[in-house]
């Protein structure tokens, strides 16, 4: 491939001496030309589309969480429809509504050759309203204003209010409202959230730990039962344990119960109505509310402001209202991990297959056979590995494990389900050849006289590959593991049928024992990727999500990948002054 | 034959209704369609369905294998249930109707989603294993919409009509196969322009019940473009002037309509929406189900019995509202609750 390159830009040198006019007649065809040129060209292609997939990702991924200005529109017929403009388009209306329509905009419409335009607009309130967007076309709306005190509220559940306050109370007390700025207003809320996020944290750590207990309990019962049978004396006595420490625990729990419930009760008092455009009203918890702000009242700094903090709940939350709302927290810790578990298993796995075959193996027609086998597995389709992961490792593997390890939890499958350690097998599967070949590559790139001389200065076998020939060969071995990682983490056809779920609540490392869980199914930015564009209930308002966890994805794999190749090149200058 | 019987117990179920719960419940939804102003949803609940009250001791984990129609509401239904119970964990898969009867026969989920009632050959492989058949609970009414891109000025198709564009068989009786707009009384620029077909793909619940129901049992065209997922089919429909295709009512967005359907030729056409559904005049309205595997006689084990109690409840029904379906009415409910053994 190299010396084909040096030859094309050789080969016009070559012709310097000739006579000018042989050079003007050979143009395009002159030797070489046509190579240099399409060589150029498929670069330059390859380039652009990389670059302008880019762009249109990130372009789109970075400005979905700035606020937009909300309008009010008020129709010709009357109806006053308020939200975001979400996007614009020319279209061409029937020629019925065209007739329909004041002389003058017949005009205009003629003028365009019977286009006009239309707007989307983001009108949220889908509770009241049962549609969340709607198309006001150019020439039926009347009158167009950006009311400073609209408002756009972010909810916990029914997704985004546009409306104004309508007013306030603290502790059941009706306050007086002045603006979303008010700081007695931002008190509340903050306390508000503070209180529902303490109740969280009490029912999922306190409360979670005591349920864990419980149900370890419990399985130790059922142990003992399967062991020694329903009327052993040792069944008699775990029971009378089990009551003893569910006695103790209930007490607990009721201490936290109660807990939970007066934190309830001091939110229950916060509330805040919100009125739409049209009058309806809505009563919400204060807790209830992620963010409101008044979008056509933003200084820059307020921007800013909800910017970030959208971005930081995108980063740091977990979903919510099946997942077009809050944020992927799980889905990148998921994907991180599962990545990690993956490398672990297919660095070694794949290094020793590589080492085998490259120094110690006769090379013959075995050797060669195995080969071309392995680089055949490349070549499968990734979606077969997935199957073989759910067959082999989740029914035959999981299952024995579960019949031999986790028999007092049958018939709910432990390890006999897709979960975190079969979907990270399964990738390893899929990405080992990767490694060994890139591994053997590498191997071979050692020069022989290395390995002669430190042989024949009486080190053994082992001695030299440990010592002379794998430093030498790391950086090309890192190589491969980098492109299996990349390979990994943007895979996830196969990983649906091994453990990839729309929804899972817990995440694979816990604080509870053993503190991580690799039968746990978990959650993935590529499968989060597919759930929010083709399967979320409003597509449109997914779609600005799909770009956003598309940016986020791709950072992630660069961060993994420039990780690896920071590693690679500090070893690489570590043995550029050891060459002979 | 099957799809007369399925669509037969459908509106025998609302009619045998009719008598009791259905009208009182008709009523109700008007009432609130009158004071619309005051109405706090597009949508209500029937009032006569039990509140949910939370218990004591429900822990454990479940899982839920089954339809992608239903993908969203039982995520939703999982959040809700998590925030009364938060030590209760259940994972959401869905693929599709028909991953739910081996998921629930292999044991891999406790709860088997689905957008169609279990076939025969389904429930028969779970007898064979068990020894008695699963329980399917109606969770959610779904008026499964025609849908065509916002600008098709079309105002009316008959089911015959509906299959004479997506079947090559036409079951139905439709004299010609319609490959243009124009075939179905459309004028204009868009009387010469041909019809592009939008589906589901094989697994789902969603692309045999409209097989059933509208193709009667006949075949698709090969030209339907097969779609993996509800919401893909509304975009493709969204980004394709000229386009028609089915998914749940549920996933409408901004950019499509939803075509009025007749039963009959020349019939009286009905909009896919609440009170059509409930009245039983809109053609393709359906049940949506969730499976579980119940012994007939044995108690329920608390957690599945709760989370069953939940989605049948006031709560729960809130959310087939918020994921865009229409909620089951409260004789619909009790007689669910007590073929489960719930109550």
């Amino acid at each position: 491939m190299m010396s084909a390159i040096t030859q094309t830009i050789a080969t016009p040198t070559e012709a310097v001496p000739m006579s000018r006019t042989t050079i003007r007649r050979t143009d395009l065809r002159a030797r070489g030309e046509p190579a240099l040129w399409s060589l150029g060209g498929a670069l330059a292609l390859g380039v652009i589309m990389i670059i302008g997939f880019l762009v249109l990702v990130f372009a789109n991924g970075i400005v979905t969480f700035i606020p937009k200005p909300l309008a009010v529109v008020t129709e010709t017929d009357g109806t006053v429809t308020a939200g975001e403009p979400f996007r614009s388009e020319l279209y061409k209306p029937s020629p019925e509504i065209i007739a329909s329509l004041s002389p003058e905009w017949r005009e205009r419409v003629k003028a365009e050759n019977g286009y006009v335009s239309r707007t989307l607009y983001r009108t949220g309130n889908f509770d009241i309203y049962g549609e969340d967007f709607r198309w006001v076309p150019a020439f039926q709306a009347a009158k167009i204003e950006h009311p400073k005190n609209l408002s756009f509220f972010e909810r916990m559940e029914w997704g985004p209010f546009v409306g104004t306050v309508k007013s306030f109370k603290v502790g059941g007390a009706e306050q007086a409202f002045t603006s979303l700025s008010d700081p007695k207003f931002i008190q509340v809320h903050d306390e508000s959230r503070a209180r529902a996020e303490e109740i969280r944290a009490i029912e999922r750590g306190k409360i979670g730990h005591i349920n864990h207990e419980l149900e370890t309990e419990r399985l130790d019962l059922r142990k003992v039962e399967l062991e020694h049978g329903r009327n052993s004396a040792e069944y008699k006595a775990a029971q009378d344990r089990l009551t003893a420490r569910a006695a103790e625990l209930q007490v607990d729990y009721d201490k936290f119960s109660a807990e939970v419930q007066k934190l309830r009760e001091m939110n229950a008092g916060n509330t805040l109505t919100l009125a739409e455009v049209g009058g309806r009203e809505k009563t919400i918890e204060f807790s209830a509310l992620v963010r409101a702000y008044a979008a056509n009242d933003l200084s820059l700094l307020q921007t800013l402001g909800v910017y970030f903090s959208r971005w930081g709940e995108f980063l740091a939350d977990e979903p919510r209202e099946a997942n077009t709302e809050g944020g992927v927290f799980p889905a990148i810790f998921g994907t991180f991990a599962m990545t990690l578990l993956m490398v672990i298993v297919v660095a070694p796995f794949g290094i020793i297959t590589a080492l085998y075959l490259r120094e110690y193996a006769k090379q013959g027609k075995l050797v060669s056979f195995v080969r071309i086998s392995v680089n055949n597995l490349a070549g499968v389709p990734s979606i077969v590995y997935g199957v073989f992961g759910l067959g082999f490792f989740a029914y035959v593997l999981g299952g024995s494990i579960d019949a031999l390890f986790y028999p007092e939890r049958l018939p709910n499958p432990t390890f006999g389900t897709g979960g975190l350690m079969w979907a990270s097998l399964t990738l390893a599967l899929l990405t080992v050849p990767v490694v060994i070949v890139a591994t053997e590559e590498a191997l071979a790139a050692v020069p022989r006289s290395m390995r002669e001389g430190s042989l024949a200065c009486g080190a053994s076998k082992w001695q030299t590959i440990r010592y002379i020939v794998l430093p030498r060969a790391m950086p090309g071995i890192l190589t491969g593991v980098i492109l299996a990682m990349a390979r990994g983490a943007g895979e996830v056809a196969p990983l649906m049928l091994v453990g990839v779920v729309k929804l899972a609540p817990e995440l694979p490392v816990d604080g509870l024992f053993p503190f991580v869980h690799l039968e746990r199914s978990f959650m993935h930015l590529g499968f989060h990727i597919f759930d929010v564009g083709f399967q979320s209930r409003n597509a449109e308002a997914g779609k600005p999500m799909v770009f956003v966890t598309t940016v986020l994805l791709i950072a992630l794999v660069t961060f993994v990948n420039a990780t690896a190749i920071i590693v690679r090149n500090r070893l690489k200058k570590k043995f550029a002054g050891s060459q002979f | 034959m099957l799809s007369a019987d399925i669509h037969g117990v459908f509106r025998y179920s609302f009619h045998s209704l009719e008598n009791t719960m259905f009208h009182k419940f008709a009523g109700a939804l008007a009432l609130a369609g009158s004071f619309a102003a005051f109405s706090a949803y597009a949508v209500d609940v029937d009032p006569a369905l039990p509140s949910y009250t939370k218990q004591a001791g429900v822990e454990g984990s479940l899982k839920s294998v089954g339809s992608d129609t239903l993908n969203n509401l039982m995520a939703l239904w999982a959040e809700s249930f998590a925030k009364e119970y938060p030590s209760v964990k259940i994972e959401i898969e869905g693929k599709g109707s028909g991953t739910a009867p081996p998921a629930l026969i292999s044991g891999t989920a406790q709860f088997g989603p689905m957008s169609r009632p279990m076939k025969g050959g389904e429930t028969d492989d779970f007898e064979k294993k068990y020894g008695y058949k699963p329980v399917g609970m109606r969770v959610a009414v779904d008026a499964l919409a025609v849908f065509v891109h916002k600008d098709n000025p079309v105002k009316c198709l008959s089911l015959a009509q509906v299959d004479a564009m997506f079947s090559k068989t036409r079951k139905k009786g439709g004299k010609e196969d319609i490959k243009t707009w124009g075939q179905v009384g459309v004028t204009g620029e868009w009387a010469s322009k041909p019809v592009s077909l939008y589906g589901r793909n094989s697994a789902s619940g969603t692309y045999g019940y409209f097989k059933e129901v509208a193709l009667g049992d006949g075949d698709y065209k090969d030209s339907v473009k097969e779609q993996p997922g509800s919401s893909a089919v509304v975009q493709g429909i969204a980004s394709d002037k000229y386009a028609i295709g089915y998914s749940g009512v549920g996933y409408k967005t901004a950019d499509v309509k939803t075509v009025p359907l007749s039963a009959k030729d020349g019939g009286t056409c009905f909009d896919a929406n609440s009170d059509n559904a409930y009245a039983g005049d809109y053609p393709i309205t359906r049940f949506l189900y969730v499976y579980v595997n119940r012994k007939p006689g044995a108690k329920m084990d608390p957690l599945r019995a709760e989370f069953a109690k939940f989605v049948l409840s006031k709560q729960g029904q809130m959310g087939t509202i918020k994921d865009g379906f229409y909620p089951i009415p409260a004789a619909v409910a009790s007689q669910d609750l007590k073929s489960l053994g719930v109550e």
